[in-house]
């Protein structure tokens, strides 16, 4: 991941983080905004509900006035009745009017002038109808008198209900402004929302699909990169087996061609023996029978004969087993493979079996720690590889410690990786390609060994599609490692990349 | 007919080895006449057209190499085996390989003995010296056909 990758990243984790909270602001502001909206809409009813409550109590003084004078012209009961009801109901919806308006000072004032007013009236009422009942023709007489202190009072009131119901009026236009102001913002806060929902989920939707067009590219390229890797990695391999391959074809003329001229050698040589024979009993005769004959050199040559004839047959003796090691080595490669189905837990336990007198007499110990890899590869071939790293490993266990040999195995990627592992005197890594060629041999040479082992290890490892790494530090012990194809079928059958 | 009858033509490129080979020979006490071929392609003009050779005239044993610098001893020994008149002649494959594939070819196409050179020349004198016997066996019968 690049650096403007990452800053990229941080740039978009706070816009999203800014546009959440920007949300949540909204989200709150509309509360806000609805619990507003129905303040303003009660107070509205609520002013609807006074005017119409001082409306209803103009209308019931109203009525007392119109009983009142009927009862005066037509003494009817329905005059008495109507008299009786609004002299009644006047004083509790005076109390409605003022419990309404109880946070309103100026209607408060207004509402004790009222009080006083429409107590002077209905006294006025009572007092006329009072004296209509009464039986003296004069005091019925009388009962305009309260007239016009009636008259007097409900202009008053008529007055005073109209101011009130201005007031309210004047409120009412107030607050239905308040209420359309406060509806507007909330239309305002709702598109605003809206627009920034829009907006955070258009930016997260944006960043969902970025992130998912890079997740799947960099899923496309990681795939390229795997396939790219197992494609070196079978093309190093195929390399190698061809490498190997003239190897093997190179290893095999050339010990012919060897063994050749050498078979002369051997054959003068054993000439040049037989010869020694007659030629010493000659000197000898000639140094007893004629000494004047005989000269230095002559004598110097009868010692130096055998000794010379010694010399060549014990060089070509070793010429020809290494020739024949390199002949073993690339009739190896030759040997056609048979591929089974392995059991590595049993190979390997019956190559330590055949290790245990040697191991016995060191103490050492190898475990053989979980090798159960399916694999189908060349027995032959591979208890040959197995059982020369053991060997190595069992050869070169430092004396100064207890041996521990460890061979495991496991699934790696496209490959089985077998590891065989020992605490013994380690490999210094400049020595680590070396030990590997043929007769090339490390560290102190106090074992016997022709350095062919690990060359034949390295051949048989590329013939079986394999590769065979060592990692080691002087005195640290070693680990060889062989990576195989865990199927030899499959991998023969594919071409040769 | 005396026991000379039988030639011996030697197919070989080594000039040591043919020295080695035919002390040998002499050492196991045979005294036939040995020709000496270094190269397959005189080699073959002799055994085909020659007057002497062994398709116009007379029995005789093929010493064979199989390294040759003109061509493989593989390739005379299929056209000796392939010829109407030399394939009865015995053909003894005296080379290096001891090769289990290369040994069978040989015998596949025809070869009569095939014996493989040793570096050890104690055992290489006593595998001539057996050739020596199997030669003193064979020339009975090529001398009864030819009475």
């Amino acid at each position: 991941m690049t650096i403007t990758d990452r800053s990229f990243q941080r740039l978009v984790r706070a816009a999203m983080t800014v546009g959440f909270a920007l949300l949540l602001i909204a989200g709150l502001t509309m509360v806000h905004a609805v619990g507003d909206t129905a303040r303003w809409t009660a107070s509205v009813v609520h002013t609807y509900e006074v005017e119409q409550t001082i409306g209803r109590f103009s209308i019931l003084a109203e009525q007392l006035e119109t009983a009142r004078r009927g009862f005066i012209i037509n003494r009817n009961d329905a005059s008495l009745q109507t008299y009786r009801r609004t002299m009644h109901d006047i004083p509790p919806t005076l109390d409605r009017i003022g419990a309404l308006t109880i946070d309103n000072p100026s209607q408060q004032r207004r509402l004790v002038a009222v009080r006083r007013e429409a107590e002077i009236h209905r006294a006025s009422a009572h007092e006329t109808i009072a004296r209509m009942e009464d039986a003296s023709p004069a005091m019925q007489a009388m009962a305009d008198f309260g007239v016009d202190r009636s008259f007097v009072a409900m202009t008053d009131l008529r007055r005073l209900t109209q101011q009130m119901v201005d007031e309210e009026e004047r409120l009412l236009v107030l607050r239905r402004a308040a209420q359309d102001r406060a509806g507007l913002s909330l239309y305002l806060i709702l598109g605003v929302t809206g627009l920034l929902m829009i907006v955070v989920m258009g930016a997260a939707l944006w960043v969902v699909r970025r992130y998912t067009t890079g997740l799947n590219a960099s899923q496309d390229d990681l795939r390229m990169l795997n396939t790219g890797l197992e494609d070196a990695v079978a093309a190093r391999t195929a390399e190698l087996s061809r490498a190997n391959d003239e190897i093997q074809r190179f290893a095999y003329i050339v010990s012919h061609d060897l063994r050749s001229p050498l078979v002369n050698v051997m054959g003068f040589t054993a000439e040049l023996e037989a010869t020694i024979a007659p030629l010493t009993t000659l000197i000898d005769r000639v140094d007893a029978e004629a000494p004047a004959l005989m000269t230095a050199e002559a004598r110097e040559a009868k010692a130096d004969l055998p000794e010379a004839v010694g010399f060549i047959r014990s060089s070509t003796a070793k010429m020809d087993r290494l020739i024949n090691a390199i002949l073993r080595l690339s009739r190896e490669g030759r040997r056609t493979l048979q591929p089974v189905a392995i059991d590595l837990a049993a190979l390997t336990a019956s190559i330590r079996d055949s290790f245990a007198h040697q191991l016995g007499a060191t103490g050492a110990e190898i475990d053989v720690d979980g090798p159960f890899v399916p694999l189908v590869s060349d027995r032959l071939a591979l208890e040959q590889i197995l059982s020369n790293l053991i060997e190595n490993a069992v050869k070169y266990l430092d004396p100064d410690r207890p041996g521990r040999i460890a061979v495991t195995a496991r699934r790696e990627g496209p490959r089985v990786v077998i590891d065989v592992i020992d605490n013994g005197r380690g490999i210094a890594p400049a020595d680590h390609e070396r030990i590997f060629d043929l007769f090339r041999r490390a560290g102190s040479q106090d074992q016997a060994g022709e350095g062919l082992g690990l060359a034949h290890v390295r051949a048989l490892s590329y013939r079986l599609g394999g590769l065979i790494t060592c990692v080691s530090r002087l005195g640290e012990g070693a680990t060889f490692r062989l990576s195989l194809p865990p199927n030899l079928v499959d991998h023969a059958k594919e071409p040769s990349r | 007919m005396s026991e000379n009858s039988v030639n011996i033509i030697m197919i070989e490129d080594d000039e040591g080895h043919a020295r080695l080979i035919e002390k040998n020979i002499r050492r196991a006490g045979i005294a036939n006449h040995i020709r000496h071929f270094v190269d397959g392609t005189t080699a073959l003009d002799f055994l085909f057209n020659h007057a002497d050779g062994p398709a116009r005239n007379g029995p005789a044993l093929i010493l064979l190499d199989l390294n040759l610098p003109d061509m493989s001893g593989i390739d005379i020994l299929g056209k000796i085996k392939a010829d109407a008149k030399l394939k009865r002649t015995p053909v003894v494959v005296l080379t290096t390989t001891d090769d289990k594939l290369e040994i069978q070819r040989c015998y596949d196409i025809g070869a009569n003995v095939y014996i493989t050179k040793p570096v050890n020349y104690e055992s290489f004198g006593k595998a001539i010296q057996q050739l020596g016997l199997f030669l003193s066996v064979m020339q009975v019968p090529e001398v009864g056909d030819d009475a």
